[in-house]
């Protein structure tokens, strides 16, 4: 058969699988297994267990659970809540301020290793309620969080990346750093776009302006600064050169379950045991699909569908910014039904050879896919961040909330726009930290 | 439906309980061999950074610690519905249908895992009899982390039965797989 017929085939079959909630790891499993007992014969399942383990054989695939456990240590904490009071407290005079405390807690908090629903989830609880009382139109008060907690992918450190690093070989160093200055620009346009709102909505005469004296302005901060610390400690042991991604993490892992216990008293044992148990589940969940896209994209390539698809994109001799629009489309849409890490997976290593075969930057490519993963997350049908919204403030409706969403889609869509223009956002900061790349 | 179910529970869900308590007991195995990885990794740095010596063994024993933690996981994972799913179909499909597409898929991916852990056991069985051992200096008997293959796969597939067992019997709705 056709490579290219046969790909569109295992396409197909795919989506059909993985929507019918079969879970996402298994489902690919079963797709390969599928597709390679049809074309290459029972036996050729022998290498699956072989190609699974290889491909959980690698020390940077460590990172991972590590950084999973410093977010989750975090997040076990007040830590988040506190990051927020402590920015509003200084920001209340500004126009908007506390909308521009929520967003700026959402960055800094992706600065943490959290997933994104987890800051979603650890900034909403108190801003939410609280622009709420204050009188800022709802549409904003959920909106911006949803779209705040989507850093939490791009600002480094960030699982998303680290994925994007071991699925297409490319230094996490690096991705991390690319992530800085778009992630930044993001935050920069969302705050534009809700100061702008809430003064266009009218509301602001009604909202009353609470003013801190410098003691309650300083008081938090003790408290927020050992994670940041930790943090930022872990991406100069990297940066310096000191330790690889996964060594630093794992002392980064450390630390921070220190500090939440010291600090944020975390030592009651079920408390403990719910920090690692979180971990563990999401670790396990993400390995386990890394595991399952190696068989996919081992069946893909013992098919030659892998390099017939490249093969026919480069034949095509389209324009190569037509070329990034059409794989922006499909990531978008890919995005809007799957989660990052299985978008990420299953399309880069397909996507990566065409992209930087158009003359495209690897690195800046990284933020492109993680800005348009990052608009799925705030989509229908399956965007987290929605229902985690949805979860902490369920008398909003959830049409409210996408509503409140979609000017952020907007300022995501002329981030990557901006992005294309000027491929430096991306790239200067890595090329600046660690040398222009090969 | 509830009262008619209750009276032969106690005999029928006992597979299951069993099943879930194993589960469990394997999320904690897992959970431990995670913070063994983070530990041991802290202690290889500590050796080589403030001891300035070296350390030879230790990145690859972490990485098999890891890959064991996950696939020993996987059914505390399941148990606990954790591996991300997307059920679009489900949620289009009115309770009926959506209950038969659940039998389907739960007993597709037993199939999947079974076929899983069958090449796993082979493929530990191989590197056991032949004393395979890595190509490094520790020289490590493959046979022990690949063991992880059919244990992990082994406890996933109980699970996954259990799962099964209770969607047909309608304990617990439309579980995803």
């Amino acid at each position: 058969m056709d490579p290219l017929l046969l790909g569109s085939l295992v396409g197909v079959a795919t989506i059909l699988v993985l929507f019918s909630g079969i879970s996402v790891a298994i489902g690919l499993l079963l797709v390969s297994a599928g597709f390679l007992i049809a074309f290459d014969g029972m036996r050729s399942l022998e290498l699956v267990p072989e190609v699974l383990f290889g491909k959980l054989d690698s020390f940077a695939l460590l990172s991972i659970p590590m950084f999973i456990i410093m977010g989750a240590s975090i997040a076990s904490t007040r830590a988040g809540a506190d990051l927020y009071e402590a920015l509003e407290r200084w920001l209340t005079r500004v126009p908007g301020g506390l909308v521009i405390s929520n967003l700026g807690a959402c960055a800094l908090f992706a600065a943490m290793p959290g997933s994104s629903p987890a800051t979603c989830a650890a900034i909403g609880k108190m801003g939410i309620p609280e622009m709420r009382k204050r009188g800022y139109p709802e549409g904003i008060a959920t909106g911006s969080i949803a779209a705040g907690g989507t850093l939490g992918i791009l600002i480094p450190p960030s699982i998303t990346m680290i994925v994007y690093g071991i699925a297409t070989e490319t230094s996490i160093g690096r991705l991390f750093l690319a992530g800085v200055v778009p992630g930044l620009l993001l935050v920069g346009l969302f705050m534009a776009w809700s100061i702008y709102s809430t003064w266009a909505s009218g509301e602001r005469a009604a909202m009353p302006r609470i003013s801190y004296s410098w003691r309650e302005r300083f008081e938090l901060m003790p408290r927020v600064l050992p994670f940041l610390a930790i943090i930022v400690g872990v991406l100069y042991a990297m940066y310096g050169g000191i330790a690889t991604p996964s060594e630093t993490a794992a002392v980064g892992a450390l630390l921070c379950l220190v500090v939440a216990m010291i600090i944020y008293k975390l030592l009651q044992p079920s408390a403990l045991w719910a920090v690692l148990r979180d971990s563990t589940k999401e670790s396990v969940m993400i390995l386990f699909i890394i595991a399952a896209a190696g068989v996919f994209s081992y069946m893909l390539s013992s098919l030659f569908i892998t390099q017939s698809i490249a093969a026919w994109i480069s034949e095509l001799e389209v324009n190569r910014w037509v070329l990034m629009a059409a794989v922006n489309l499909f990531l978008i849409v890919a995005g809007f039904f799957l989660p990052p890490v299985a978008v990420i997976l299953m399309a880069a290593p397909i996507l990566l050879p065409v992209v930087t075969g158009a003359g495209f930057d690897p690195i800046w490519f990284a933020v492109v896919l993680t800005i348009n993963m990052e608009i799925g997350l705030i989509s229908p049908p399956v965007g987290l961040n929605l229902y985690v919204i949805n979860g902490i403030a369920p008398d909003i409706s959830l049409r409210t909330i996408l509503l409140g969403s979609l000017p952020f889609v907007a300022c995501m869509l002329i981030a990557i726009v901006l992005l294309c223009l000027l491929p430096g956002l991306a790239t200067w900061l890595p090329d600046l930290v660690m040398g222009p790349a090969l | 439906m509830d009262s008619a179910m209750s009276r032969q529970q106690p005999a029928s869900r006992s597979f299951q309980h069993a099943v879930g308590w194993i589960s469990e007991v394997s999320g904690w195995l897992a959970a431990a061999m995670i913070m063994i990885a983070v530990l041991l990794t802290c202690q290889m740095i500590f050796v080589r950074y403030v001891l300035n010596a070296s350390t030879a063994w230790q990145t690859e024993v972490v990485i098999y610690i890891m890959i064991g933690g996950t696939l020993v996981g996987l059914a505390f994972v399941q148990k606990h519905r954790g591996h991300v799913n997307v059920d679009l179909l489900p949620l289009w499909l009115g309770p009926k249908a959506a209950r038969a597409l659940a039998i389907v898929t739960q007993s597709a991916a037993v199939l999947v895992i079974a076929v899983c852990l069958f090449h796993g056991f082979e493929f530990w069985h191989l590197a056991q009899s032949r004393g395979w051992t890595s190509d490094t200096v520790t020289a490590v008997p493959l046979w022990i982390p690949y063991l992880a293959l059919p244990v992990g796969f082994g406890l996933m597939l109980l699970q996954l039965v259990a799962d099964l067992l209770d969607t047909l019997q309608g304990h617990s709705g439309t579980g995803g797989a």
